[in-house]
């Protein structure tokens, strides 16, 4: 073990987070009369939780550690957690209440109607043991997590293992043959379709679009096995161009009664503003550009904000609706899409929206409304799962393999119904 | 994107230009002038991204509906004003098409003025029945032919001389590897550039916060690669630097941290941070981390938001500080910066908040430093005294650019830095 490593280790071991299981470890046996309080900083704006505002906000514990009333530990999300002998629980209230009057600006204590329920969190050791003894496990298995997380992306050994399961990185080259490639490539059979649905309460789909959209993973077993192509992200942008223009190409081909019904697609920005793109405008009917949704990146749209705006003004003014894609639960609210001017967006489900934890729901929910709920498709739902929690948190869309399935489901069930009434007739 | 052009390469008649059609109708007119008027819209005001031609081509088409249907004349011109010309149409039929136009540009601050008002720059309207709008509307026309005449002499100019090879073939992926790896190779260390970011304090006091290291990019290119135009595809020259990035970490990395005068700054990319060879950098500075800020781009953050959370994470763990670059005043309409909670936020400054841009925009950047916190906020490319008194009245008091150099070289003579 190298130095570097031995310190890590060492500063790893006696983490605050650590050494808070610890304790509440040997508390166990001393519960009775035991008190504890969570002081949640982590909730204030990022600027009201600079170190300085944590080591301030620690030290209005300091006389009660001092008095040997309790033990204080910091966490790395900076909220404090005090815990305390039952006696001092006047002072400690006191303490808590200086805390919050430091930070009375903050929005989260200026404009909470329950500003004191989200500040702080108050539980007793002697009925309330178990939750205290999650939450210390929690902290240290999220502490866990996250390193091992972060080390994976540096590991050598987890990049060689990543090329041998998808494949030898795209480099330059790989890309100009590609593109080269996919000049003459005939990409109909690769195109997939997707609905995005409404669910009603008993399940029943009900579409209101449908994806449209190239298989990234067909298309490479088909023209370049043993090629990562998302490996660089960069250079995968640069390959969405080639994509974009194959794919309004095969939209102004395809006979209009296959593609029934709204559709959606993505392209880039920098495409709207192109030839191809006022073709194909020229090519569609002026009815069917009502039933047309752009899809376009977050990061596109944040690379060159003019164009965005630009091409916003023009593609909608024509008919088209415009869809942000590829948001999620860490990115969702900082998007405002009243202000972007999208008429929909779409939110990829990630099972952490259920484990991460305490706000994320109440937190999505209020976003989902923010943004309308009939506005917002939550897509990748592969389970049921991801529809269960996309209707907890009040989303109207739904997309991915289980509405797929559902849809199947629901046509099986007509077809039923159907066979039975003519057997019926006869 | 970088590729600036201008509307010269639009197809357009090879015998005669736009511009002396639009004089010889103009003439035509002047016989017998009843029920004609015209419309120049001031398009070569714009900001220069938006006078490329794939937008002028665009906006050019608002005018479809109005041409088709009455009888008007459309002139796309060289320096990509148009010039409308309508006989008999009524005038309330301008409305959506113009309407339509300023909506396009609603984000450029020629559109800023309501319309018809005295701030209006976005079109002039010419009565051509009245004598007097008809002399001013063919001086304006013989203007806009000399115009268009100068351009042309120019861009035969530029385009035998030095400055217009310099333009030079585009990036493409064909020529990428060999960029990359003349990049790999080429001496480096000279290229590097510092710029302070300072802070004010009352009584005209400043002090250094960090100096930004970073590689000119102008430079570079005429090192390895003066033929071809390194930023004419945005993705493709990102992907160019995560190579610059590991160059300039192994310069840095030579740096001794402990008796460095100011703390440094470096723009990264998140896959560069999260590499092994940011590691290798990390063994170098170890306990004089909190001497060096880490600057990240928005797109970065935006391609990959848990990279973003990783790296900013580990950093800020290991005593590093994180500072989102690349925002720009329009950037801040649309979302919150505070939400990513780095240490430093830079915003780059736009003259035209001098120049008179609507209160909500003000109200955005307002909004921004309360939320980053004054003391995260940072105005790069400061060009001006007024803009450093502007940006003090919003609480910001951390900035940089070359005005701030000027300002940093004083400082120094007279021995208060």
């Amino acid at each position: 073990m190298s130095m570097a490593q031995a310190t890590e280790t060492a500063s790893r071991q006696s983490s605050q987070e650590n050494l808070l299981l610890d304790y509440v470890y040997r508390l166990e046996k001393h519960k009775d009369g035991r008190k504890a309080v969570l002081v949640h900083l982590s909730r204030l704006k990022p600027f009201n939780r600079r170190e300085h505002h944590v080591r301030v906000a620690a030290n209005s514990f300091e006389a009660l550690v001092k008095a040997l009333q309790g033990q204080l530990f910091m966490l790395k999300n900076c909220d404090l957690i005090f815990i305390y002998k039952s006696d001092a629980a006047p002072d400690v209230e006191t303490a808590v209440q200086r805390v919050r009057f430091l930070f009375s600006d903050d929005p989260l204590l200026a404009e909470e109607a329950h500003a004191d329920d989200r500040f702080s969190t108050w539980l007793d050791a002697e009925s309330q043991f178990d939750q205290i003894l999650n939450l210390a496990q929690s902290l240290v298995d999220n502490e866990l997590k996250r390193e091992s997380e972060v080390r994976a992306k540096m590991d050598t050994r987890a990049a060689l293992k990543a090329r041998q399961e998808l494949g030898e990185p795209l480099t330059p080259e790989i890309l100009t043959r590609v593109e080269a490639a996919l000049t003459r490539a005939d990409l109909s059979n690769l195109v997939r379709r997707q609905f995005a649905c409404l669910l009603g309460p008993k399940g029943a789909p009900e579409p209101a679009f449908s994806e449209l959209f190239i298989s990234i993973k067909d298309m490479r077993e088909t023209m370049l096995p043993g090629v990562n192509l998302t490996s660089n992200r960069w250079l995968f942008q640069h390959l969405t161009y080639s994509l974009d223009r194959r794919m309004l190409a095969m939209l102004a081909k395809t006979d209009h009664i296959t593609i029934s019904g709204d559709i959606s697609f993505n392209l880039n920005v920098s495409t709207l503003l192109s030839q191809e793109f006022l073709a194909f405008d020229d090519a569609v009917p002026a009815s069917r550009r009502g039933h047309m949704v752009v899809e376009l990146e977050k990061v596109d749209i944040f690379s060159d904000l003019e164009a965005y705006t630009f091409a916003r003004e023009f593609v909608q003014e024509r008919g088209y609706r415009i869809c942000i894609d590829g948001l999620t639960h860490q990115t969702l609210s900082m998007i405002d899409r009243e202000r972007l001017g999208a008429d929909l967006i779409k939110l990829v489900w990630h099972p952490d929206m259920v484990d991460g934890g305490g706000d994320i729901q109440s937190d999505l929910r209020a976003l989902v409304r923010h943004a309308g709920e009939n506005r917002v498709v939550l897509c990748r739902c592969d389970d049921r799962e991801a529809v269960d929690f996309g209707r907890a948190i009040g989303v109207g869309l739904f997309q991915g393999r289980h509405v797929e399935h559902l849809i199947a489901e629901e046509n099986r069930k007509r077809e039923l119904r159907r066979l039975k009434a003519r057997i019926q007739n006869n | 994107m970088a590729n600036i052009g201008n509307v010269s390469t639009l197809p357009d008649n090879e015998a005669q230009s736009e511009e002396s059609l639009l004089l010889g109708q103009a003439n035509r007119i002047g016989e017998a002038p009843k029920g004609y008027f015209a419309i120049h819209v001031h398009l070569s005001e714009l900001r220069p991204q938006y006078r490329q031609p794939h937008y002028i081509r665009i906006a050019a088409r608002s005018f479809d509906n109005l041409t088709g249907a009455h009888e008007a004349t459309l002139y796309i011109l060289r320096n990509a004003d148009m010039v409308l010309i309508c006989r008999d149409v009524p005038v309330g039929d301008l409305d959506p098409p113009i309407l339509k136009l300023r909506s396009l540009f609603s984000e450029d601050p020629l559109t800023f003025g309501a319309e018809g008002s005295l701030d209006d720059r976005f079109t002039t309207w010419y009565d051509l029945a009245q004598a007097s709008d008809f002399a001013g509307f063919l001086a304006a026309v013989e203007d806009l032919v000399a115009t268009a005449e100068e351009r042309v002499r120019k861009a035969r100019e530029v385009g035998d001389s030095p400055q217009g090879a310099m333009r030079g073939e585009d990036l493409t992926p064909g020529n990428l590897t060999e960029v990359n790896e003349r990049l790999q190779g080429v001496r480096i260390e000279d290229l590097i550039r510092r710029q302070s970011a300072i802070e004010v304090h009352p009584g005209g006091k400043g002090d250094v916060v960090f100096q930004e290291h970073y590689v000119s990019m102008f430079d570079l290119r005429q090192r390895i690669a003066p033929e071809i135009n390194l930023f004419s595809d945005a993705w493709l020259f990102q992907y160019l630097t995560e190579t610059v990035d590991r160059r300039i970490l192994s310069v840095l990395a030579q740096s001794d941290f402990a008796t460095m005068r100011d703390d440094i700054s470096v723009n990264l990319n998140i896959a560069t941070v999260l590499s092994p060879g940011f590691q290798s950098f990390h063994e170098k500075v170890r306990d004089h981390a909190a001497r060096v800020v880490i600057e990240i781009q928005i797109i970065d953050i935006f391609a990959d938001f848990p990279a973003y959370a990783s790296a900013r994470d580990w950093l800020r763990d290991h005593g590093y500080r994180v500072l989102i670059d690349g925002l720009n005043p329009l950037a801040l309409q649309f979302f919150d910066p505070g939400t990513l909670a780095a240490d430093f936020v830079k915003v780059a400054w736009n003259p035209e908040f001098l120049a008179g841009i609507p209160d909500e925009r003000v109200s955005d950047m307002r909004q921004a430093v309360e939320s980053v916190g004054g003391d995260g906020m940072i105005l790069a490319r400061v060009d001006s005294e007024d803009a450093v008194k502007w940006a003090l009245g919003l609480g910001i008091q951390r900035f940089q650019g070359h005005f701030i150099d000027r300002v940093v070289d004083a400082m120094i003579t007279k021995g208060i830095i």
